[in-house]
């Protein structure tokens, strides 16, 4: 499996996609503060036009609670990105045909499963801390991170939302055979799961209810809400890891 | 021992049924030819053997195991060379290869010797650019070097040489006539020639049904009455003999054919009688070509 997986690191790196990858969450850390900070600034030199329609600007008073809203608010676009660049990790082999000469050599299918679900989950992992770190380093430096409560907590559940979405990246791609069928699978599961949490009663048990962390920054929430999600969340990823390898073993190559 | 034995496979795509009923073994250390046209099965066959495909109705064993689709133990016996091999074109072939033995557990000590070894056995030594750059050649070198790599005893190869130009070709088909003292070579071709040339055993495969099988020189037996090609000095001659004999089919200028080599005394005789002139007097060698043509019916 190390051989795999050392083969999926290789893959990640000599085809660009880290390097995409590593842009594109370092410039969202970036700019999560730098909007925070700008936003007075827009305000000022808008002023003057704002006033000839009609609006009058007051004095805005900006954080480090602005530039967390600007997290939650980019974060899920991080990752859409990501998942749309990983999307080809198993459906880009099926095509080429490349697992063919690795599974005829008897390596246990069940190993390049959980090889590249691996690889992804450690990829997420590494890239969301790196934006959070970046924008906690900012708001630091800038503001006083104090003022938010639950601050790790809450962004720890976003990051397990990531984690739900590639288990579900992991599962449409043992049983489906292009990335468009990929991305259609993760897509509509995350559309249904949307619609579902419009009813308040079973808000609660769905994912979505994790990437609500502003409310638990802002104190309006207690960790003890996100308890039953959290543990919705971790049943569905092994679930989909469990059908995911069951799926793949019968999988024509 | 029997290294590898199918015995009444099916399967049928939707409508279209691929195999029918075949059954065939392959002794240890031989070289099998697996001859078919385009479309004929072959792949498919060589794909249920790898347990890439499920079969309908039959058995296959590789080495006495039993061959399970998805995940076979079998395939620790097998190496395999695609009729389109793909590789991950980041890899130089030296990387890929090292990939390949650690996926087979083997030590790393052995692991870069072997690299060598095969690098050099395929010509492909001093290439240290990427897999991406290479021509469908190149990679059907790789190919070989890669299911040779694990000393597998059952080597598959899909349609190897059809990729090569000729220097290539004669390397390759060299190539599996050595790897035959260790391995078993099951290979599938639509080429002949290269059939007569490395073969031992070999199996038509028409319409999903083994149409003939057996040793090369049992196969070539089975059309042993071959026909006898006559030439004459002069075209008058060749033109009464054919009114004489009129089972002799004229096939050139002063050519004339023999399809029943029986007759052949007669005419002899004949033409001692009449001292008649004479060019040439050929007995046509059976080629696999013209039996190949016999079995599809055509």
């Amino acid at each position: 499996m190390s051989a795999f997986l050392k083969k999926e690191w290789m893959e990640l790196c000599r085809t660009g996609r880290l390097m995409i990858l590593l842009l594109v969450f370092t410039l969202f850390g970036i700019m999560n503060p730098a909007l925070a900070k700008l936003t007075p600034w827009l305000m000022e030199t808008l002023s003057e036009s704002l006033a000839d329609t009609g609006l009058v600007t007051t004095s805005v008073n900006v954080d480090a609670m602005t530039s967390w809203a600007q997290f939650y608010k980019n974060i899920p676009v991080g990752l859409i990105i990501f998942i749309l660049i990983s999307s080809g990790s198993f459906t880009a082999e099926y095509q080429k045909g490349t697992l063919i000469p690795v599974v005829t050599k008897g390596l246990s299918r069940r190993k390049i499963v959980l090889a590249k679900a691996w690889m992804i989950f450690a990829a997420w992992t590494a890239l969301y801390w790196i934006c959070f770190g970046i924008t906690y380093g900012y708001n630091a430096y800038f503001w006083d991170n104090g003022i938010a409560y639950h601050l790790f907590l809450a962004a720890a559940l976003t990051w397990l939302f990531g984690m739900w979405a590639i288990a579900l990246l992991v599962f449409f791609s043992a049983v489906s055979r292009s990335s468009t069928q990929v991305l259609l699978g993760v897509g509509g599961a995350s559309m249904g799961v949307y619609l579902l949490s419009m009813f308040p009663k079973l808000s609660a048990f769905l994912p979505v209810k994790l990437m609500d962390g502003m409310s638990l920054l802002q104190g309006q929430n207690n960790p003890g809400d996100y308890f039953i999600s959290i543990a919705a969340v971790g049943l569905m990823i092994c679930l989909s890891m469990v059908l995911a390898v069951v799926f793949f073993d019968r999988k024509r190559l | 021992m029997e290294m590898l034995t199918l015995s009444h496979i099916a399967k049928r795509f939707g409508e279209k049924q691929v195999l029918r009923d075949v059954s065939f073994s392959v002794p240890e250390h031989t070289v099998f030819g697996f001859v078919g046209q385009n479309g004929a099965g072959k792949t498919t066959a060589m794909k249920l053997i790898l347990g890439l495909l499920t079969s309908d109705s039959g058995e296959i064993t590789v080495n006495g195991m039993r061959v399970h689709y998805g995940n076979t133990q079998t395939n620790r016996f097998v190496g395999y060379l695609p009729d389109v091999p793909e590789f991950y074109s980041y890899m130089t072939p030296a990387e890929y290869l090292r990939f390949c033995g650690k996926i087979t557990g083997m030590p790393s000590k052995e692991i870069k010797g072997r690299c060598e070894e095969l690098l050099r056995l395929v010509g492909l030594e001093k290439e240290d650019r990427r897999i991406k750059g290479f021509s469908r050649g190149m990679k059907q070198r790789l190919g070989i070097a890669q299911a040779l790599f694990g000393r597998p005893k059952l080597l598959i190869c899909d349609e190897p040489t059809s990729a090569l130009d000729p220097a290539g070709r004669k390397e390759l088909l060299d190539i599996l006539v050595n790897a035959k003292e260790q391995t078993t070579v099951l290979f599938s071709t639509h080429i002949l020639s290269d059939v007569e040339h490395i073969c031992d055993e070999i199996a038509f495969l028409h319409d999903g049904r083994i149409v003939l099988q057996g040793s090369l020189e049992e196969v070539r037996k089975i059309k042993t009455t071959a026909a006898a090609e006559l030439e004459l000095e002069r075209l008058e001659d060749s033109q009464t003999l054919s009114s004489v004999f009129p089972h002799l089919k004229s096939i050139g200028r002063n050519t004339l054919l023999l399809e029943d080599a029986g007759n052949l005394p007669d005419i002899l005789y004949y033409l001692g009688d009449k001292r008649i002139p004479v060019l040439r007097i050929e007995r046509q060698e059976a080629s696999l070509e013209e039996l190949f043509m016999e079995v599809v019916g055509k």
